[in-house]
Formats: C-alpha cells, structure tokens, sequence
C-alpha cells in the first residue's frame, strides 16, 4: 500500500512508548507517514536548491524540518554529505557507517589541525574567448586539429566566424619549468628537488603544451647518453611521471617515445661503469612498457604486437648478449603471464640448452659473463613461475571436495608424474575399492603437506611426489584415469549435470597445466615449484 | 432550429407510417450526428451527464487500469499527424486516472496503476509525478494544494478537429465510458478546425498549473512597457554627440590595449588607469573626429518610457565614471566574446550559499549557511595575491588586513548579524551598500563604507530566498518561501508592494531594465512579471519544467531569460509572453545568468562547471523571421563553452565595460 511498511511504524510507535499500537493503526498510518516524509523532503530539496548544492545534507532536512515548524532531528548535522553503505545481502537496504568513538581516544588525540579560512582567489577564466592554459583552468582538450573544428562548426548551420586555432605559443612560466626540470633531469637527478618535480609532471594539470618538448628532450638524450646510467634512469622516471599525469594526452606523442624506452630495456649497454646496476633499469623500463601497454593497448591495436615482436626477437637471436636477452625476458614477463605462455615457455626448451653452458663454472669461465647469464635464467624462472602461478589460480575453487575427490587429484598428479618418469616398471594400480580404503590416509598427508612446503621444495626429494611418481606406470596409466573418471561420473549423476560439467572442465585444465607444471619442473628442478600456490600445491604433492 | 423541425417533421411521418426501425435508425443518427458536431462534449449537458452517471455507476477499479491501458495503446498506435496530439491528452488522464482511484480509496489499485505507467510521462513530468505519489488517501487530495487546484479546474487542451473526433470515435466505441468521463470532466478541448497544431506549442500544454489557461492569457493581454527609461545616462551619452560616440568608435581599434587597460582596472580597482586612458580616449577621440557613426546602438531603438518611480539622484561624480565606463565599453558580439575573471571561493567548508559581484568587480560578497556574510575587496587581494602568487613572495603582507578579535589577519570583512543560513546578497549599483536575505526571515542592509549593518527589514514570513537591488538602487526586491515577493525602500523597514499569486515558493526574483517591472521565478514552474506601481501580475510564463532558479532581463529590455533546475534557459519576449527559444546545453542546476551591457551575449553559469556564452542577436532575429518554421531553428546558438575546474559557477556578472566576473566555489567532491 505505502512504501512505509507497518513494521515501520510499529517500531517508530514503540520508540515513543506505544507498545500496543495496533495493526490497523499501523496499517492506516502507513500512507501518512509517507506522505509527511515526501513532504520535508521536497522542501529539503528547496533548500538544497538555495543553498546551490546538487547533494542533499542533513542540513537541509533540519532546514525543512524548521520551515514546518518542527523539531529538527539533533546529532546527525555534518559539513558533508552522509555516506551510505548498503548492508551486505540486500539490494536496496543502506545504513550509515557510524563508527564507535573511544572518549579516551578523543581526548588523548592531538588537537586536530585548525580549518583554514575561506578565500577568494582570483584568475582568468576566458581571455577574449580563449581559455588560457594556467593550473587554475580545466585541463584543455587535445589541441584539434584545424580540420576538425570545422566539421563541428559547420554541423551548425548558421554563420560562424571560425577562430583559427591558437598559434602554439608557450607562456615564459612553462617555458621556465621547462628549463627547470630538463636541467634537474640532466644534472641533479639525485636530489629531493628532483623528486619534487616529479610529483608535479605526475600532477599539475597545465603542462600539455609541453608534452611534445618533452619527448623531444627524451628522445635526444636517450640516443646520446646511453653511457650515463644516472640519466637513463632520470629519464625514464620523466615517462613515468608523465604517463601518470592524468591531465595530459601523450598518446599522440607515444610513436616518439616509445623508441627510447624499448631502448632502455633492450640496448646492450647501459651505462659505462662496472657499479651501475642496469638490471634495475632494466626492471624499472619493463614495468613501464607493460603500463604503456595496459594504458594504450586498446587504441592503438598494434602497439603491443609490434613490442612483443621486438622483444621476441631479440630474446631469439643468440647473436645478441645476455642483456638484451635479459631485458627482453622482463619485457615480455611484464606484459602479463598469457604473452609468456604464449611465446616465451614454447621456446624455453632450445633456448635454455644454449643458456646452460653459460651457467656453468667449468664452461664459462669469465666471472662477468657467468653472472649475467644467472640472471637471465632468474628472470626466465620468475616469468615462467608467474606464469604458472596465474595459471593454476584461475581454476575455480573445488566445490567442496569429498575425500575421493581428493585422492582423484592425486591420482592424477601421479599420471603426470608418470609420464615424465615413464621409464620406471614398478606399478600398483590400486582398484577403486583399494584407493577408498586409502583415501583417509591420503588426505592426511595432502593435508600435512602446504606447511611442510616451503622447506620440501628445497629438500632435493620430495617425499610424496617421488615416491609415489615411479610406483605407477604408463602402461596402467590411461586405464586408471578412465576408472577415475568413471568414479566420478558415478558420483556426479548424483549431483545435478552442471556441477559434473564443471568438474570435467577443471579436469582437463588440471590435466593441462599438469603437463605444463611437469614440463616446466623438468627444466627448472624445484626451482619452479615454490611458485605454485600453496593450496594447489597441495593437490599436485 | 430548422433542422430540428426538419427532424420532427420525418419523426412523426415515420410514426405516422408505422417504421419503427426506420424510426429507431434515424433516432440513432440524428443523434450520432449532433455529437460529432459538437464541438465541446461537456457543452451538451444532458450527454456528459449520461457519461458521467454511466461511469460512476460500476467503477471497478480494474477497469480504470484496463481502459486507461487501452486508450494508450490505442494512442500509440494512432495516425503519426495526429498521434503528438493525442499523447497530449493521456497526461490528464492519467493523473485524473489516479487521483479518482486515490479519491475513491483504492490505495492500492492507485499505487499499482501509477507505478505501470509512470514511465510515459516520467521525462516531461517527473516533478509533479514525484508529488503525485506522495498522495496515499483522499485527505491527501483535499490538502495537497497542487493535487487539489488540478481537481477543480479543467485543462486546455488545443486540438485538431479530427483529432478531437477521432478520440471521441474510440472512446465510444469501445465504450470506455471511464475515460469518457474523465475527459469530459477534466478535459477542456479547445478545437480548432484544419491541420494538427505544430509541436511548437507545446510548451503551453507540458504544465498543468492550477489556474488556468485562461486566467494566464487574460492577463497576458495587458499592456506593458518595456521600454527603456528616458533621459538615463546611456541616452544622454548617445545624445551628447558625435564626439563622444567616435570615442566609443574606436573603441574596437583600439581594443587590445583598452583590454589591457580593463583588467589592470579590475584587479586594481583603482581610478588611475581611468584617468591615464581618459587622456588617451580624448587624444583617439580628436584623431577621428570626423569619421560619421555608422550604425546605432540597439538600445536607442527601444522606445523610452517614464519611470513610475521616484528614482534615487545620481551624485554627478559617479556619474562622470559611469560615463567614463559606458564609453570605454568593449562591444561584444559572436566574434568578440568576453574576458571572464573567475573569483573561487576555497576552503568553504561546503557552508557557501551564494556570492555575489559588485558591479565594477572590486568587491566579492559570500552568503554562508553559517548565517556570516563575508566580503572581500578583490582591489587590496589583488594586490597581494598578485605579488604572492606570481613572485613567491609572502613576505608583502600588507597592513590594511582587517584584523579578527584575535589578532589573526583576515583578508575579508566579516558581516554577522543573520540568525540563519544566508541565501542571497546583491551589491548597490554604486557598491557602498549591500542587502542581505536569510532563512531567518529578515533582509539587513549592511555598509560596506562603515562595515556596519544599518537596517533590518522584517516582514516575510518565512526564509527569504532572494534579495535584489534595483538597477538604480535605492528599491528593493525580494523572494520568499512564503509565496510572495516584496518590493522594499531602503529608508523603510516596512514593504511597499506584495506581490501575491505564485502558487509556490518565490525563488528568485530579477528587476526589468527600467524599474517598472520586477520579474519572480517560483517553484511552481512559472516565471510572472509584475508591475511595480500597481503591484498587479501584468504576465505570466509558462513553459519550464522545473523550479526556476535564475533570472536576467536583456538591457534593451525587450526579453527576459529564465533557467531552472534541469539546465533549460528560455528565452522570453516580454510583450508577447512568448517563448523565444529554449537553450538547452547545461545538464545541471544553471545557478546564475547575466546579459552583457549592450544586449548581444547572455552568459550563464551552472553546477556542471561551465559558464556558457549564448548569441542572443542572431537567434532573436532568426526567430523574427522564421518565426512559424518549428524546430531547430529558432534555438539561441551556444558561442563557447568555458568550462571550470570542478568549480559549479555561483554568480555572473557583466562590468560595465562588459568584463564578465564569475564566482564559484571550489568543489573537491567528484
């Protein structure tokens, strides 16, 4: 009937000591109340509207609340607005989130900090028409082109005396920051002063027209200083930071710029002193990339193609050093663990055969040379386990696992294992009824085994996985994930398709990335393994 | 009367001859006939009655629901000519629809029709249909003003012959004699023969007001004049001949530098550089001397009338600078649009209410909900803020700071003395004085020169939302929640006019050109102009869908432009009453508006953080022109839209040289 339900004013009857109010009173009062509700609030509304807001306080309601000659609701005045929450379970229900204030907390806290007062500053909005571009306007729009403004003005039929766009002329205040931040960039780029500047290339909103001198500079002093490990790294701090300034269009000027980052990731030296850490360079430019990427990869479709392509080829080609192989590899790893899966773990086989003499003592034997390619192989392990890591999170979590569901798990990691080990004769394939009697026990161990990882994927022999790895054998091997399956399609009938459907699906990812973690563990030994998520480990172990 | 006879005299042969169902068919179509001859169905007393009584009689409220849903389908799928007309008509329906079955305590049938239908008139109506669902019993109905004044009276619609027969054809024959009813009763078709009225008209039929249709075109026939005032100074200057008027030629060659010189002027606030470019003036002046003017000022094409007021005398030096400012004016139009200089307020703690502009743009006013009123004198902040700012500087602070009770320096004069949140304040044209209104019912007038309240003026009822100063000071105007609007002397504590017949609150009020008309913007949804003398509504604009939140009247004093709560601005013609155009644009609140000096531009500012600049000439003339074409003609052309930094836009105001101020405050919450 009313929006007000009768519980409603039950309670209200209740909070002023009516106890036996009822249902028909409460019934019939129902519509009032929500008609005396609309009513304060259109003329909070009126209120709202005077006092030249567009959100509604609780100010207003008081106000209202006044005008009808009523009390006004003490205790929930606030400068703001009130924030709502909606209670978690229902669609439509919301509550303020009042939080309980300790008086010792109060009165022990230091004094807040003293508002400051109002003022009025002053600037230029429009100068004949045209805004001018100072930190106090809104950020202006891409500079259009000529062509553009055109269009959109003769859409309007009626005549118009059409404006040319502004000549592109820098005020002395940019042109002052600009001298500024080049010159700290180039000299000073240790100092707070620096970090300061980069904040506000970060933050400050009127600095467009100085985007295109800025790739400028970069582009130039990339291409000549790459023997200045400082500057590079300066520079690269001034993409950052401009790539983070939400008031700047950079895509335009990307096609300049992108040059001389992929430089600092993949040129094959950075730097001319022994001490310089390129590698952090390195790291820091990768992550960079992958944020051009993420930020630009949807408007410009090819971007990131034509990076991966660049990348992968200087990661293939042997003649290159270890540190373009480096940079490439953190390249690529920070573009995201699919384009890792995708290019860089089908060619991880061939290419870490050629890799592996470089690692080793007795076959290189520059100090220099074996440390770059422990590096390299670093950043392959951590690009491939991240890789790994993304892919077993995104199983969805198993409903609930009954005992047989997890020894099944087992079952299959010793399929796996099996393939890998497919040498081996010694073979027990327990029958169903065998592994029921079995389950308690394997639960057991698969429950031990997440707080014993950590230390077990040190130890050379995990206990459980080798073990059991060679005690099955291949020839049995598609015979018993057949009987696994058909144990669970068994159980499954009893549940509704979908579940079982789900099931199956988890399955063959299982039985896939299975075989991308043993393939993976036969190129990095344990290494690999402290990758892998703890909970799934429990089901691989 | 001959065809009655002619029908008595085939009745009785019929009879004579004995054809009863010849007798009975012929009744049939005389009858048929005369409804779809008559124009007006309510205008046959003894149908409309028949209707009446038939619907009364087994009203279920299914049926209301059935047959409104009927007749909306039907609608809808009408001839596309005819359909905008008939849409029209299902509004009252439904309305009607709903407040019978509240009237008739069908809560619930109510509240389940009203819910399924609501959405087709929830674009144009959403403001009433809010209120209409607040109305849950028949008490409801009898108290709620605006449910109660739809119930009495009719509404107009305008109609097509054949729309109107078309309608009554259905309705007949499907024998929805609920909705026959209704449209009998509150439905007042006004049918005029030929095509379907354009979409144009619309704007009169989207409001259903209390009053009627009638009422408001009555009085919309009065008289009124809008010219401007006779011998005001702008005349004077015109008048006083070719030399000064070549000065004002130059103007536009000259214009760079007298730019210059403009903002110089505002962020000083001083009188040097007027002195400095006087001398230049003269010197442009001699060099051109000859040169004839080649066109008029439009204002010297409006008619001059006489002030029915006594008006306040102008000290001779004030006027020397305002004379001084007229003929350093910059001429504004499409191609030359105005320098804006935008004052924000920081660190307002969301407690700002409203600001506003003295006319020269040296002093800022700001209406706080903490009931203060505080002032700041933008020629001592300019000074310092302009050293600070730019140099990095802190070290010049200077001594005129105006000192709080503790010794804190303060970089405004602080004005207390209101009981309530401050709604509105508005400058004296000379800017010594400035009137202040507030929700604690009292308007004060406060000198700036003494920084001392010195009057307080008592009389509305109930929070005052608007306060203005004529354009000559020394009157008046306000707007309250108590529906009135006053007209108010500075030297009397007491009113001089109330105006009453706004349905709703009063929220903003707005002085015509040649103080003989105050125009009030209310709730209701209706701007109305008075006469100032008789205290007598003289028009009244309908047209928007919101509550008014703004009002500007053109200089030249021929329009008016009003912006409400959803960002429409219309356009007026004062002697027509007629909407000129609407200019849509703004998608929020439009806060303030403010035409420039010589008519050309309007400005208007809005919550969605822009100031926008309109053409007003060349749309005023297309619509002269092109005034029966429809459409998307006759709309005011949007010049420029400049938006702020998260800053909605308070107040506007032209200088008198045209340097457009614009104040607001700084607003973090997005």
């Amino acid at each position: 009937m009313s929006i007000v339900p009768k519980e409603t004013i039950e309670v209200i009857a209740q909070s002023i000591g009516i106890n036996n109010l009822s249902e028909d009173a409460a019934l019939s009062l129902a519509p009032d109340v929500e008609y005396r509700m609309r009513e304060v609030m259109q003329e909070a509304i009126k209120c709202m509207r005077h006092s030249k807001r567009t959100i509604l306080t609780s100010d207003d309601v008081d106000a209202a609340l006044n005008l009808r000659n009523v009390e006004p609701i003490y205790g929930f005045a606030s400068g703001g607005p009130l924030q709502f929450k909606r209670a978690i379970g229902h669609r439509d229900l919301f509550y303020i989130d009042d939080k309980d204030v300790d008086f010792k907390d109060v009165i022990e806290a230091p004094l807040p900090k003293a508002p400051l007062d109002t003022s009025v500053v002053c600037h230029w909005l429009a100068i004949e028409g045209v805004q001018p571009a100072i930190p106090e306007n809104a950020p202006l729009e891409v500079i259009a082109p000529p062509s553009d403004g055109k269009n959109s003005e003769q859409k309007d039929k009626l005549p118009v005396d059409i404006k040319l766009p502004v000549k592109h002329v820098l005020s002395r205040e940019l042109q002052l920051y600009f001298d500024k931040i080049t010159e700290l960039t180039l000299r000073r780029s240790d100092s707070a002063l620096f970090k300061e500047a980069l904040v506000s290339l970060a933050t400050d909103s009127g600095l467009h027209p100085l985007v295109p001198y800025f790739t400028c500079f970069i582009a130039d002093e990339v291409a000549c200083g790459l023997n200045d490990y400082k500057l590079l790294f300066a520079l690269m701090r001034v993409v950052w930071s401009l790539l983070q300034n939400p008031h700047i269009h950079i895509e335009p000027y990307l096609h300049q710029l992108m040059p001389s980052v992929v430089t600092c990731l993949v040129a094959k030296r950075l730097g001319n002193r022994f001490a310089d850490n390129h590698w952090e360079l390195r790291d820091f430019t990768a992550s960079l990339v992958a944020s051009i990427c993420k930020r630009f990869g949807h408007i410009y479709g090819s971007l990131q193609t034509r990076l991966t392509k660049t990348l992968l080829n200087a990661l293939l080609d042997p003649k290159r050093s270890l540190t373009q192989h480096y940079g490439a590899i953190q390249g690529l790893a920070a573009l995201g663990p699919n384009v890792v899966r995708l290019l860089v773990l089908p060619n991880l086989e061939p290419y870490l055969r050629v890799l592996e003499p470089e690692m080793l003592l007795e076959k290189q034997r520059n100090e220099m040379k074996r440390y770059e390619a422990w590096r390299v192989y670093g950043a392959l392990l951590r690009a491939a386990g991240k890789c790994i890591y993304d892919r077993l999170k995104i199983f969805p979590p198993l409903p609930s696992p009954p005992a047989h569901a997890v020894w099944r798990d087992n079952r299959k990691i010793v399929t796996c294992s099996n393939k890998r080990k497919a040498g081996t004769e010694h073979l027990e394939q327990p029958p169903p009824k065998r592994l029921a009697t079995d389950g308690p026990v394997d639960v057991v161990s698969t429950d031990l085994s997440p707080s014993h990882m950590p230390g077990e994927a040190i130890t050379p022999a995990p206990s459980n996985d080798s073990n059991v790895g060679p005690s099955t054998s291949s020839a049995h091997m598609p015979n018993s994930n057949d009987l696994d399956r058909k144990v669970e399609r068994g159980k499954g009938d009893h549940r509704s398709m979908k579940t079982s459907a789900i099931l199956n699906q988890v399955w063959k990812d299982d039985l896939k990335s299975g075989h991308l973690v043993a393939s993976l563990f036969e190129l990095f030994g344990q290494g690999i393994l402290s990758f892998i998520p703890a909970p799934e480990m429990s089901l691989f172990l | 009367m001959d065809e009655e006879q002619v029908v008595k005299f085939v009745e009785t042969y019929l009879k004579k001859k004995g054809f009863k169902q010849a007798e009975l068919a012929f009744h049939d179509e005389v009858q048929h006939n005369s409804n779809a001859n008559s124009v007006d169905i309510h205008s046959d007393p003894d149908l409309s009655l028949l209707l009446l009584s038939l619907s009364q009689s087994e009203d279920t409220p299914a049926r209301y629901h059935e047959e409104y849903r009927k007749l909306r389908s039907w609608t809808h799928s009408s001839l596309d000519l005819y359909k905008p007309e008939l849409l029209r008509v299902l509004y009252p329906v439904f309305v009607h629809c709903y407040m019978d079955l509240v009237a008739k305590g069908h809560i619930q049938e109510a509240r389940t029709f009203f819910n399924s239908f609501r959405e087709d008139h929830e674009t144009v109506h959403s403001r009433d249909l809010q209120k209409l669902e607040g109305v849950l019993s028949p008490s409801h109905l009898e108290e709620m003003e605006f449910a109660h004044t739809l119930r009495q009276s009719k509404v107009n619609l305008k109609i097509c012959q054949y729309s109107n027969e078309l309608m009554m054809q259905y309705l007949r024959n499907t024998k929805s004699t609920m909705m026959l009813g209704i449209v009998n009763e509150h439905i007042n078709f006004q049918v005029s023969p030929g095509q379907p009225s354009s979409i144009s008209d619309d704007a009169e039929v989207v409001t259903l007001i209390g009053n009627s249709q009638d009422a408001a075109n009555q009085i919309n026939k009065k008289e009124i004049h809008w010219g401007l005032l006779e011998d005001s100074l702008e005349e004077r200057l015109e008048k006083a001949g070719g030399l000064l008027s070549d000065s004002e030629k130059t103007e536009g060659d000259a214009k760079e530098g007298d730019l210059d010189e403009t903002k110089k002027r505002s962020v000083e606030g001083g009188k040097q550089g007027a002195s400095v470019k006087k001398l230049k003036k003269d010197k442009a002046a001699s060099a051109t001397a000859k040169v004839v003017r080649p066109e008029t000022n439009t204002s010297s094409i409006a008619p001059r009338v006489k002030s029915e007021l006594p008006l306040p005398v102008i000290p001779t030096e004030v006027e020397q600078s305002i004379l001084e400012d007229l003929r350093n004016r910059v001429q504004l139009s499409s191609a030359a649009l105005p320098s804006v200089s935008f004052y924000t307020f920081i660190n307002t703690h969301n407690g700002l209410n409203c600001s506003s502009i003295s006319q020269d743009g040296s002093l800022v006013a700001g209406g706080f909900s903490d009931s203060s009123l505080k002032v700041w004198d933008m020629a001592k902040l300019g000074q310092q803020s302009g050293n600070s700012v730019l140099q990095g500087e802190n070290d010049t602070a200077p001594s005129e700071h105006v000192l709080g009770p503790n010794g804190v320096k303060r970089s405004y004069t602080l004005f207390q003395g209101h009981l309530g949140p401050v709604y509105s304040a508005t400058f004296s044209p000379l800017g010594d004085f400035i009137l202040s209104s507030s929700a604690d019912t009292t308007i004060r007038l406060w000198s700036t020169k003494l920084n001392a309240n010195i009057v307080c003026y008592k009389g509305h009822n109930y929070p005052v939302w608007d306060v203005q100063f004529s354009p000559l000071g020394h009157y008046f105007a306000s707007a309250s929640h108590d529906r009135t609007a006053r007209i108010w002397s500075m030297d009397r504590i007491h009113p001089l006019r109330i105006m009453a017949g706004h349905l709703s609150d009063v929220d903003c009020v707005q002085w015509h050109a040649n103080c003989n008309y105050i125009a009030t913007g209310s709730s209701d949804k209706t701007v109305r102009l008075w006469d100032v003398q008789s205290g007598e509504c003289v028009r009244i604009f309908i047209g928007h869908r919101s509550m008014i939140l703004s009002l500007a009247m053109s200089p030249d004093g021929r329009y008016m432009a009003s912006a409400d709560e959803d960002g429409t601005i219309m356009m007026w013609d004062l002697s027509s009453g007629r909407c000129v155009s609407p200019l849509m644009g703004h998608n929020s609140c439009v806060w303030t508006l403010a035409f420039s000096c010589e008519g050309s531009l309007l400005a208007s500012g809005s919550a969605d953080c822009t100031v926008k600049i309109w053409d007003v000439t060349t749309s005023t003339k297309v619509t002269r022109t092109e005034e029966i074409k429809t459409g998307s003609a006759n709309r005011l052309r949007s010049l420029k839209t400049l938006p702020t930094k998260s800053t909605p836009v308070y107040s506007l105001r032209f200088s008198r040289r045209n340097l457009l101020f614009a104040a607001g405050v700084l607003s973090k919450c997005k």
